[in-house]
């Protein structure tokens, strides 16, 4: 059985356009899919059923079991952080944000480690930002700024900036122009019209340097900024003001740099300055199929994008203070759920050390780095795959996911739908 | 002294000697039939296939450049070899050198062409980044071309069953467009060549 316009539930992306061809209850081939796409619809090694840490083994136990565990760690709790979010769906994270409510737990998702800046940035000068389309059918000057996206949204380039033709332009890949920006060589970089190697750290002083020429104040200059020759960027300003229409992307490169939030808040103001000449946009190459997703929910449902604290019985939001790093860096929190992310495979080793002592439940489908620091991990179904919801691609757009496969998992909202409901009836009798 | 100069004079002007020096007698010099000598223009009229530049085996020896109204290649001397595949390759016969030409249609000898797309599954992320761009395809599958989605089994090669089907191998006209815009170098473009003969020769 082949199933047309599936979803792709790995990047940003969301490439709705894959064939799935299924064949006994398995999925046997993909077609359209990039290479990552590919091994997470053909995944393998499932867990079988949830399991328990029992002294130094692991012990099958049923669902049952491992819900009436997680709920009895929640209620105990005095401060439980809800983490993760990003690679589940929107109905799922709607049940979250209500238990961290009711909880007066902390809820976090993936974005405060990586494109949390940007949010911070975001809420402070604004987000001239647009979605893949337009970029697709009308830019002529594609920025890549601090991102690989052959390596982590290898369909990026194929589908909407560099070859893909688009309504205004019908010779897509001979009239557009691609700058990369980065501080060492990669993929994207051997596809670039115009290179930019910056020397680590400098995002900031170069992003200044070309709002300076954008002004007019280029004369100022040095003959190099961050390791970038003047004429280069008097160059990239020159392609920039000639362009009809140019978007910007920025990833990790940007946001995780010396600077942090600040780096952005310059770029979107560099944008903001070539807007006085031309059309230019700029969003964030988003890495979790449905990390803006999980923004979006905690945004309308709390008011906050992420890292929001219910122990005051109202929503609070600070930033390095209620965000996961913080908290278990701070060995603040008590009791943790994971939901769909793997931080021991990216946080600090004070966080996991803290991680190690205190109880905690992970929700996924497959044994992943912090599977060594959970007492129980529930696997469920993958959304996308034998689970279907909503999730957000990098430029807002929310999308269906679909279910391919009829598996006996439960999705990641049925799981937390009825440890919810178990808390209801203990707080809310 | 004197009887020294003499004798140096006597011993070495002889007539014999001068005579064999001034008047020698030599072959003269004829350029064999087989010479092959730099490619010549024959005259016919230059289509710009690029077949000779592309198989021509010395580096900027060869050029098919572009007149006013007519293409015409030009040798470089000082890079060719002289080897002739430029004038055996033409299907014109824009050019002439040595017998070349004559043993071509004494033999009804030929080179055939065409172009091998290899692709390295390791390397490959299947971006789609070949696929999209390849100008056969977009010529095809004007979905392929804009939304990166293959609808059609006309196009040189799509993304499918997780890796780069090469399916119109014959259609590809050796642009490179896919190698140049490949970011892992996982796909290559190979003009092959094969002499053949024509039966009854």
């Amino acid at each position: 059985m082949i199933i047309k316009d599936t979803v792709c539930p790995f990047c940003g992306c969301l490439c709705d356009d894959i064939e799935v061809t299924v064949e006994d209850g398995k999925i046997v081939a993909t077609d359209n899919a990039c290479t990552l796409g590919t091994s997470k619809f053909l995944g393998d090694h499932r867990m079988k059923s949830p399991i328990r840490r029992v002294g130094k083994e692991w012990k099958e136990i049923s669902y049952d079991e491992a819900i009436d565990y997680t709920v009895d760690m929640l209620l105990d709790a005095d401060r439980p952080l809800l983490y993760g979010w990003s690679g589940t769906h929107g109905e799922a994270q709607c049940v979250g944000v209500h238990m961290a409510e009711l909880l007066k737990g902390v809820i976090d998702n993936t974005s405060s480690v990586c494109h949390g800046p940007s949010i911070l940035a975001i809420q402070e000068v604004g987000h001239p930002g647009c979605t893949l389309g337009q970029v697709k059918n009308r830019a002529d000057i594609i920025i890549y700024w601090g991102c690989n996206p052959i390596d982590a949204h290898p369909r990026h380039l194929s589908r909407y900036t560099r070859y893909a033709n688009g309504f205004f332009l019908e010779n897509s890949f001979r009239d557009r122009k691609v700058i990369v920006v980065d501080v060492r060589k990669s993929q994207t970089t051997n596809l670039a019209d115009e290179f930019v190697q910056i020397k680590p750290g400098c995002d900031y002083a170069v992003l200044s340097a070309l709002r300076a020429i954008v002004r007019g104040k280029g004369d100022d200059l040095p003959r190099t900024v961050g390791g970038v020759q003047r004429e280069q960027l008097f160059r990239i300003v020159d392609l920039c003001k000639k362009a009809k229409f140019g978007a910007v992307y920025f990833g990790l490169g940007l946001t995780m740099t010396a600077g942090k939030y600040k780096n952005i808040r310059n770029a979107i103001e560099l944008v903001d300055e070539l807007n006085r000449h031309t059309k230019f946009t700029i969003s964030a190459m988003r890495g979790h199929y449905n990390v803006y997703g999980s923004n979006e929910v905690n945004t309308w449902m709390t008011g906050y994008p992420f890292g929001i604290d219910f122990s005051r019985g109202i929503a609070f939001y600070n930033p390095g203070e209620t965000t996961a790093v913080d908290i278990l860096a701070r060995k603040e929190c008590d009791a943790c759920l994971i939901v769909a992310s793997d931080p021991a495979a990216h946080f600090p080793r004070p966080c996991i050390e803290h991680l190690a002592e205190i109880p905690v439940v992970q929700i996924d489908p497959y044994a992943n780095a912090t599977t060594a620091f959970c007492d129980v991990q529930i696997p469920v179904g993958i959304t996308g795959i034998d689970a279907a919801g909503t999730a957000y691609r990098m430029d807002g757009v929310p999308i269906r996911t679909k279910k391919v496969l009829e598996t006996a998992y439960p999705s990641d909202e049925e799981i937390l739908g009825s440890v919810y409901a178990r808390i209801q009836e203990v707080r809310q009798p | 002294m004197s009887t020294s100069i003499i004798w140096y004079l006597r011993e070495f002007l002889r007539m014999e000697w001068l005579r064999t020096f001034l008047f020698a007698k030599t072959a003269p010099l004829v350029t064999p039939p087989y010479f092959k000598d730099y490619p010549l223009p024959t005259g016919n009229e230059c289509t710009a296939c690029y077949n000779c530049m592309m198989i021509c085996p010395a580096p900027g020896a060869i050029e098919v450049l572009r007149h006013t109204d007519h293409w015409k290649p030009m040798i470089h001397r000082g890079h060719c070899i002289r080897c002739g595949l430029c004038v055996e390759a033409c299907p014109e016969d824009v050019l002439w050198s040595g017998r070349v030409l004559d043993a071509k249609r004494n033999d009804a000898t030929d080179l055939r062409s065409w172009y091998r797309l290899t692709v390295d599954d390791t390397l490959c992320m299947r971006c789609g980044n070949c696929a999209v761009s390849c100008p056969v395809n977009k010529q095809a599958d004007p979905s392929l071309a804009s939304t990166g989605t293959a609808s059609s089994d006309e196009v040189i090669m799509k993304i499918e069953g997780g890796r780069v089907r090469v399916i119109h191998e014959e259609k590809c006209t050796g642009c490179k467009t896919c190698e140049n815009n490949c970011p892992n170098k996982a796909i290559r473009v190979a003009r092959m060549v094969e002499g053949i003969q024509e039966r009854g020769a």
